[in-house]
């Protein structure tokens, strides 16, 4: 499968996020980026079915709804 | 609609059962119209055929191949579009011989890993006349387990994964997961019927596809 | 992008896979499965009365495994896998064939296996015996006793409590 190539501009507080990210993960940039769109893909096509993204509290069962703007 | 052409091919090799042979077969790299096709003129008739054989036996229905509901066509619908999923089949003379989805997203369960990226196998099946656990001729061809599995993990390595995949497995092939493949048993898991979770390390992933078993 | 998979490889594992089942993924839903979480979760017990009766019978009858594998028509392996791993199910024509082999009822052997639901009590009983044996040597005396107890409650005929 062909690959095509893109250059990405960020600012130095994402770069270092991205970095931080990379190396906690033990991940590349690449691949991480990849993973972040699958992921992003994944949440986009749920909301457009009308159901919400979670994040659920271990101990006391509270959910939190993230607002994807 | 489904793709026509997979977006690679790589050549495989199968085992044909009785003659001890070993068959040209291809991996293809996304399951396409014509595995839903083979699926659905092959794989279900032939596989109605075989339960009634069980039934006459009266074997009870909770040892039926338990993944004879399963619709590809729907499955397939659902993620052909998604970055997050893959497939892949197994071709031998034109006809489909295994089928296999994956999720690119998930991640560890195993104790000391969680979090870590893997390949999670959504569903691995091959067709009825390749399994033992249906009633009548014995298998025809062997290896599509492996092959898939390799894939599997090839697919992981290529993602920097480190060869790291998990999946939930049907009960009549643990013994392939944990003893061929060399995966560890998590538990089984009261959250998806019951089925036992296994993954693959790294370690025993490198081992597999270099040697064939996770030692 | 294509994998590496060289012919060697997939030879080997041909071989290796030989008779074993895959498979992975959620059972689709059907109302009449039992819910019993699978296959596979038989108890272990009943299985083990199995695989210790044929073992004793086959000693009984100065056979190795090898010998009765072929004797009964049956793969090496089922037998093998039978006799010593109590999470094994087993084919279907193998208990058939065992079962004309050793002269006693085919269904009370499906039982054990965990392959039907066996209704009798005679799982418990055949557990009880088998419970009582052990060793792998030439069958003593106290071995010969259980093997002809467990005999009286698989064959046909038993006479239900």
């Amino acid at each position: 499968m062909s690959k095509k190539t893109m250059t990405l501009n960020l600012t130095e507080a994402e770069m270092a996020v991205l970095e931080g990210l990379c190396e906690k993960k033990d991940l590349s940039k690449t691949v991480l980026l990849r993973q972040a769109l699958r992921l992003y893909q994944r949440v986009e096509e749920r909301l457009e079915r009308g159901d919400k993204l979670f994040f659920e509290d271990e101990a006391s069962k509270e959910k939190a709804e993230i607002m994807m703007l | 609609m489904s793709a026509t052409t997979p977006s690679d091919v790589t050549p495989v090799w199968l085992t044909e059962k009785s003659t001890k042979e070993t068959v040209d077969a291809e991996l293809w790299h996304g399951i396409v119209d014509k595995n839903l096709a083979d699926w659905e003129a092959e794989w279900i008739p032939d596989l109605q055929r075989r339960l009634k054989l069980l039934n006459q036996q009266k074997v009870e229905r909770r040892f039926w191949p338990q993944s004879r509901h399963w619709d590809w066509r729907e499955k397939l619908r659902e993620i052909e579009r998604r970055l997050a999923n893959l497939s892949f089949a197994i071709m031998v003379e034109d006809m489909t011989q295994a089928m296999m989805t994956i999720d690119l997203t998930k991640r560890s369960r195993m104790p000391g890993h969680e979090g870590q990226h893997l390949v999670y196998i959504d569903f691995l099946e091959a067709a009825p006349w390749n399994r033992n656990d249906l009633a009548e001729e014995p298998a025809k061809f062997s290896g599509c387990g492996s092959i898939l599995i390799n894939a599997a993990i090839q697919q992981s390595i290529l993602e920097g994964f480190k060869g790291r995949i998990g999946l939930h497995s049907l009960p009549q092939a643990n013994s392939f997961y944990a003893n061929a493949c060399g995966m560890t048993d998590l538990g089984q898991d009261a959250t998806y019927e019951n089925l036992r979770y296994f993954e693959l390390k790294p370690e025993k992933a490198r081992s597999f596809i270099e040697k064939g078993k996770g030692e | 992008m294509t994998f590496d998979i060289n012919k060697a490889w997939c030879q080997n594992a041909g071989a290796r896979e030989n008779s074993l089942d895959i498979g992975a993924g959620v059972i689709a839903a059907d109302p009449m499965f039992t819910h019993e979480g699978g296959a596979d979760e038989s108890p272990e017990a009943s299985r083990l009365a199995l695989g210790r009766f044929i073992n004793l019978m086959r000693r009984d009858q100065g056979l190795s495994i090898e010998a009765l594998a072929e004797k009964a028509d049956v793969e090496i392996g089922d037998l093998l896998s039978l006799e010593k791993n109590a999470n094994h199910l087993p084919d279907v024509r193998t208990l058939y064939q065992l079962s004309e082999v050793f002269g006693v009822s085919q269904e009370k052997l499906m039982g054990l296996s965990g392959l039907t639901h066996a209704n009798d009590d005679y799982v418990e009983e055949a557990v009880r015996y088998a419970a009582k044996s052990a060793s792998v040597e030439v069958l003593s005396e106290d071995e010969h006793m259980i093997l002809n107890g467990l005999i009286s409650v698989l064959s046909e005929n038993a006479k239900k409590k």
